[in-house]
């Protein structure tokens, strides 16, 4: 470890000082927390030598405990690439020793901490690490940079990745989730480690865990290809943990919508959504506290997603989008390149902190394009391609049948450039949607109420209408007589 | 109708079991990534997932990456529009090649680079999915670099005349001639061919009739709904558990 050590860095400024505001307010839950739940973390319980492992107990235990606790905000690099080695050194230890390792582990969720607290430090240590290489000159944390530079391979993507596949592998965790939905018993596919619910659940969190991952490489289809075997509904194990069961579905939805499958974005928004404003009265400690962030983000994303695919919300949802984004969505609806820039600071706030596989180039900075700024920028793509649409749709709705010379006229533009936006817009409303099966299936739907169709310059305008809903009223009125 | 994005089902077996498990990592296959990319230009068959998986090499082992195999997914990508198939191979590339694309303070990119691939790819992919075919056509015809880019992408123009075609079938029923004639960038005997053996619709004088489809008919419909017996269950266990 003394190789480290390089004087140079420890200057008693915030060595983090790079790094974005956004996490303050995170970290800061997490610590309180690290309070409640009572963890003792001074940071030096890091650093365990492998070779110490398992000799001594009272050292397993307070390394799967700093395995689960958040690093503290000033938390130095030095810290941070301590606490990389002790994890490969315990996920070592868990993957490699002779046949299954039989620990106590500290509580029910330590598999979901565990995993969670990984991800969360590589994501925030190759986010350091890119932005630091882009503004290495005007940092000044010459010392970070040149440990940085030094150790390329620390938290390294193949690693992080290596490790999630491996409890995933050694878990048997797809073969037995394989099983469970055929509707067989797990067991037999489990295997030694797998039927050990330590192994158990560390693989199926890193399944969620390779959601996360992939999601903030960039690989949209992936991450929802990774989730095949896990079946999102309420009785999933991840729904038992409620930190899990938000994360998935934030992921699964962002995902969605970088596919550009809106409607089923909102799907997997709106049933997080409610779950969570249904449990909040329940769930009054800091694992509600923690989530109150991402819970505001993911408004921002329904918002998002809404104003791309005008559909009815939950009546809970659209009171406290209203709340939150109201105006934001108002502005998003009526589209335009006005829209343009909500758009753009909604995605900001909302989006994960996308990453780079790779450790940056600290010897050309310009290069080391922030991956965030890249993925706004498809984004902001796919928004100028539907700019017009709620213009187009709010006209049309008000006719059956029109012109479209005369159409171009009140919009002011020529006919050629109507016609581009009928036929991007029809394109728009067919979008693909999630009936069964995995998650990368789907059929095309429509998904607009408005339709139409053109004959020649004529254009067709139909609707459709939604029919009373009865069923509902019905057995609300039945109830009450009994 | 219901396809996996996924799913292809001409892939070959070697690649499929790449795909589905860990050696889709290994830097070893990349070579077989690209010969299977090269056989699709070829075969003018298309396997996003796969091209993918290829792209996620690259980003991984950037000293891997072959320019030429990735502007060929990006052609391969443009001929699915309006499908996200191009955003997310735009993902999946480094950010700062995006981002030079963009960026025309320092003057053009540097010719035969990617980021020129690139930004050139990307005005076709905006004009397509704007619907705004024939300033398509004359980008693609208007740059000798667009002839480099999608040569080896066999039938890249027959292909894309089609996809154009779906696009107006399920929109119009009619359609002038000459407005059809500017999106699909042919004329005279060859549109007739195209319009008449390739799509099936008929010409008539100025106009061209496309057949009615479920998707250009603008019917209007009431969506009712739709009720399912466990909605009841509730009731007819209380009226059971209650004999009155």
């Amino acid at each position: 470890m003394s190789v480290r050590q390089a004087p140079t860095y420890q200057q008693g400024a915030p060595q983090r000082s790079m790094d974005d505001d956004s996490d303050v307010e995170e970290e800061a839950l997490a610590n309180d927390y690290r309070e409640q739940v009572g963890y003792e973390n001074n940071g030096d319980d890091y650093g365990i030598e492998g070779g110490a492992m398992g000799a001594n107990m009272q050292d397993l235990q307070a390394q799967l405990q700093a395995a689960a606790t958040p690093l503290e905000y000033q938390a130095t690099l030095e810290t941070k690439i301590q606490s990389y080695d002790s994890y490969c050194n315990l996920f070592h230890y868990i993957l490699n020793s002779e046949g299954p390792v039989d620990i106590e582990v500290p509580s029910y969720f330590w598999a979901w901490d565990v995993i969670d607290e990984f991800i969360y430090q590589f994501n925030s240590f190759c986010s350091y690490r890119q932005k630091l290489a882009l503004t290495q000159s005007t940092s000044g944390n010459e010392g970070d940079l040149v440990v940085l530079r030094e150790n390329p391979n620390t938290w390294g993507c193949y690693s992080v990745l290596n490790v999630l596949y491996s409890l995933i592998q050694r878990s048997q965790i797809s073969e037995q989730l394989a099983a469970r939905k055929r509707g067989e018993d797990p067991a037999p596919y489990a295997g030694d480690y797998g039927s050990r619910s330590l192994y158990q659940m560390l693989g199926y969190f890193s399944i969620i865990g390779l959601l996360r991952v992939h999601c903030l490489l960039g690989d949209f289809s992936l991450a929802l290809k990774t989730l095949d075997d896990i079946e999102l509904n309420k009785k999933a194990m991840f729904a038992r943990v409620m930190a899990a069961n938000f994360t998935t579905y934030y992921y699964v939805g962002f995902s969605y919508m970088m596919m550009h499958r809106y409607a089923d974005a909102l799907r997997a928004f709106n049933h997080i959504l409610i779950y969570v404003s249904r449990t909040k009265n329940f769930q009054k400690n800091a694992q509600y506290d923690s989530i109150t962030k991402k819970n505001d983000q993911m408004y921002a994303l329904v918002a998002i997603c809404v104003a791309f695919h005008p559909t009815r919300l939950d009546d809970t949802i659209h009171t406290a989008l209203r709340e939150k984004y109201g105006e934001q969505l108002t502005r998003m609806q009526r589209g335009g390149p006005e829209a343009l820039p909500i758009f753009e600071e909604l995605f900001r706030t909302a989006c994960p902190k996308f990453i780079s596989p790779t450790p940056p180039d600290f010897d050309n900075p310009s290069v080391n394009v922030d991956p965030i700024e890249h993925q706004l920028s498809i984004f902001m793509e796919e928004v100028k391609n539907n700019m017009w649409a709620p213009t187009v749709r709010s006209y049309l709705k008000l006719y059956t049948t029109m012109d479209l010379t005369k159409l171009a006229g009140f919009l002011e533009v020529d006919a050629d450039t109507l016609r581009g936006w009928l036929l991007v817009n029809k394109q728009r409303s067919r979008q693909m949607r999630h009936s069964e099966g995995g998650l990368l299936e789907g059929d095309v739907v429509n998904s607009n109420d408005l339709d139409y169709a053109m004959q020649g310059d004529l254009i067709h305008v139909s609707e459709a209408k939604v029919g009373r809903r009865l069923v509902d009223w019905y057995l609300r009125n039945l109830a009450r007589t009994y | 109708m219901g396809i996996a994005f996924d799913y292809c089902p001409d892939r070959p077996e070697n690649i499929d079991a790449i795909l589905n498990g860990l050696d889709r990592y290994n830097p070893e296959t990349t070579t077989v990534f690209q010969e299977y990319v090269a056989q699709q230009c070829e075969n003018q068959t298309f396997d996003s997932y796969a091209n993918l998986a290829l792209l996620k090499l690259y980003q991984f082992n950037p000293h891997l990456s072959r320019d030429e195999t990735t502007t060929n997914i990006l052609v391969k990508a443009l001929t699915v529009f309006p499908s996200p198939d191009f955003s997310l191979c735009l993902a999946l590339l480094p950010p700062h090649v995006l981002a030079q694309s963009k960026n025309q303070q320092n003057g053009p990119p540097a010719s035969g680079s990617i980021v020129e691939a690139v930004q050139h790819l990307s005005i076709l992919h905006t004009q397509l999915n704007n619907a705004q075919y024939t300033e398509f056509w004359n980008t693609l015809d208007g740059d000798d670099l667009y002839a480099d880019l999608v040569a080896d992408v066999q039938g890249f123009e027959e292909i894309l005349r089609i996809r154009i075609a779906v696009v107006v079938s399920q929109c119009m029923q009619e359609i002038s001639r000459e407005v059809l004639e500017g999106w699909l960038n042919v004329t005279d005997a060859k549109f007739d061919h195209f319009v008449k053996e390739v799509c099936g619709w008929n010409i008539d004088g100025a106009v061209v009739k496309v057949p009615l489809n479920k998707e250009n008919e603008a019917r209007g419909t009431v969506v009712r709904e739709n009720v399912k017996f466990e909605q009841f269950g509730r009731m007819v266990k209380r009226a059971y558990e209650q004999p009155a």
